[in-house]
C-alpha cells in the first residue's frame, strides 16, 4: 500500500484524563484540520515493549477514547499515543506523559445522607467506587484502593451562619449539643493523605433537627 | 516531621513522611520523566513487580532500595534547573534519615533476606546496569512513585 506522508499537523494536548479511576485519552484536533478527521490509538504498559492497538479507536472522527479497561491495574504505568488521518495524509504518532492511575486520577466526592433528631444529626458518608467494566462485576470502594482516605466534614447553621470542620477517618459522624428545630447543611470531601488526593466538596445536605419535645 | 506514619515491615518499625518525599517528587515528576524516553524498560517494576514480594520480604527489599536510591541514584541526578535540583536534594535527604533506621533494623536482625527479595534485588541491579548510569540515574529518580506506591 502507498506509503502515507505523515506531514499533517499532530494532535495537540494529548492526555489521560482520569476520575474515580475511569481513564480516558483525550486530544485536540490538529491545527487548522476542519470536519474529516480521523485518529487512531495504541497504548502501552510502562516497563513492557509492545504498544497495543485499540481496536474501538480506530479510525475514529471523535477526540477521545476510553482506556479504562487498558489501564484497569493501578499497580502498572501507562503511556497512550494518538496518530491523525485526513486525505491520504497522517500526523505523527503523538504521546501521553506516563500515566500512573493511582497518583494521576480525580476523586468524586463522597456520598452524604444525613439523619437528625432534635438536639444531634448524624452523618453517614461513602466514597464513590473504582471505575468497573460492568454492573456486573464486583465493587471496588476507593476506600480499599486509598486506605488511609479521610473525610473533612463541615457543618453550617444555617440560621446563625456558624460552619464547623471535621476532620474523621470512619465514615459516621455525629454532631451533638445542636439547637432543636434549626436546619443545618452539610458537605463533606475526601481527603487522601499519600498519595496526595483531594475530592471536591459534595453539595450540601440540609436538614432540620426536630423541634424541643 | 509533619505527616510522619509509622511503617511496619514484619518485626522493623521505620518512622517516615513518605507526604514529604511525595510532594517533593511531585513537584518534579513531569520534568524528570520527560528525560527518560525509554518507555519500554523499567527499572523497579519489570519484568516482577515490587507488589509481588512477599511480606516477609518487604524489610529486606525497602532496606536494600533505600541503600539503591542513595549510593546509586541520587549522585547522578543532575540537571540544568535549580529547582529540580534543590527537590531532588530534599529528597535525598528524606531518604538517607529512612535508609539510617532501616540499617539499624538490619543490624538488629529484624531485616531478614530471604532468596527472594535478593533475587527481586538483583533483577532491579541488572536494569540499572543494563543502561548508561545517568540514563539508569535518571530513570529510577522517575520511578520514585512504583516505590512509593507499593511501599504506602
Amino acid at each position: 500500500s502507498g506509503e502515507l506522508y505523515c506531514s499533517l499537523p499532530n494532535p495537540r494536548n494529548v492526555r489521560f484524563e482520569s476520575v474515580n479511576m475511569k481513564n480516558v485519552l483525550r486530544w485536540s484536533a490538529p491545527e487548522g484540520t476542519g470536519d474529516g478527521v480521523l485518529y487512531k490509538v495504541k497504548y502501552s504498559v510502562y516497563g513492557v515493549g509492545k504498544w497495543i492497538r485499540k481496536p474501538e479507536c480506530r479510525n475514529i472522527n471523535r477526540t477521545w477514547c476510553d482506556l479504562s479497561s487498558e489501564t484497569s491495574d493501578h499497580e502498572e504505568q501507562y503511556y497512550a499515543s494518538v496518530k491523525a488521518f485526513l486525505d491520504g495524509m497522517c500526523s505523527d504518532w503523538v504521546e501521553t506523559t506516563r500515566f500512573n492511575p493511582l497518583t494521576d486520577t480525580k476523586i468524586d466526592p463522597p456520598m452524604v445522607s444525613v439523619s437528625s433528631t432534635d438536639k444531634s444529626i448524624s452523618i453517614i458518608l461513602a466514597p464513590p467506587e473504582k471505575w468497573k467494566r460492568s454492573p456486573e462485576e464486583e465493587s471496588i470502594s476507593l476506600l480499599q484502593v486509598y486506605p488511609g482516605l479521610q473525610y473533612n466534614v463541615a457543618v453550617l447553621n444555617k440560621k446563625t451562619k456558624k460552619r464547623w470542620f471535621f476532620s474523621i477517618s470512619n465514615n459516621t459522624l455525629v454532631v451533638p449539643w445542636l439547637e432543636p428545630g434549626t436546619a443545618y447543611c452539610v458537605s463533606a470531601q475526601i481527603h487522601v493523605t499519600t498519595p496526595l488526593l483531594d475530592s471536591g466538596f459534595s453539595k450540601e445536605h440540609c436538614i432540620a433537627t426536630l423541634k424541643e419535645k | 516531621t509533619a505527616g510522619n506514619r509509622i511503617f511496619h515491615f514484619g518485626a522493623c518499625k521505620v518512622s517516615m513522611s513518605t507526604a514529604e518525599i511525595r510532594a517533593g517528587f511531585t513537584a518534579i515528576k513531569a520534568n524528570i520523566q520527560s528525560r527518560d524516553p525509554i518507555r519500554t524498560l523499567s527499572i523497579l517494576s519489570h519484568p516482577h513487580s515490587l507488589h509481588k514480594v512477599k511480606s516477609p520480604d518487604r524489610c529486606c527489599i525497602t532496606h536494600h532500595l533505600f541503600n539503591f536510591y542513595v549510593d546509586k541514584v541520587f549522585k547522578h541526578c543532575t540537571t540544568e534547573d535549580s529547582f529540580v535540583n534543590r527537590k531532588i536534594s530534599s529528597i535525598a535527604n528524606s531518604f538517607l534519615s529512612v535508609r539510617r533506621k532501616l540499617g539499624q533494623c538490619h543490624e538488629q536482625n529484624n531485616c531478614v533476606c530471604g532468596e527472594e527479595s535478593m533475587e527481586k534485588y538483583k533483577q532491579i541491579l541488572a536494569n540499572y546496569e543494563g543502561l548508561n548510569v545517568t540514563s539508569a540515574a535518571m530513570k529510577s529518580l522517575g520511578e520514585l512513585d512504583i516505590l512509593l506506591d507499593w511501599m504506602e
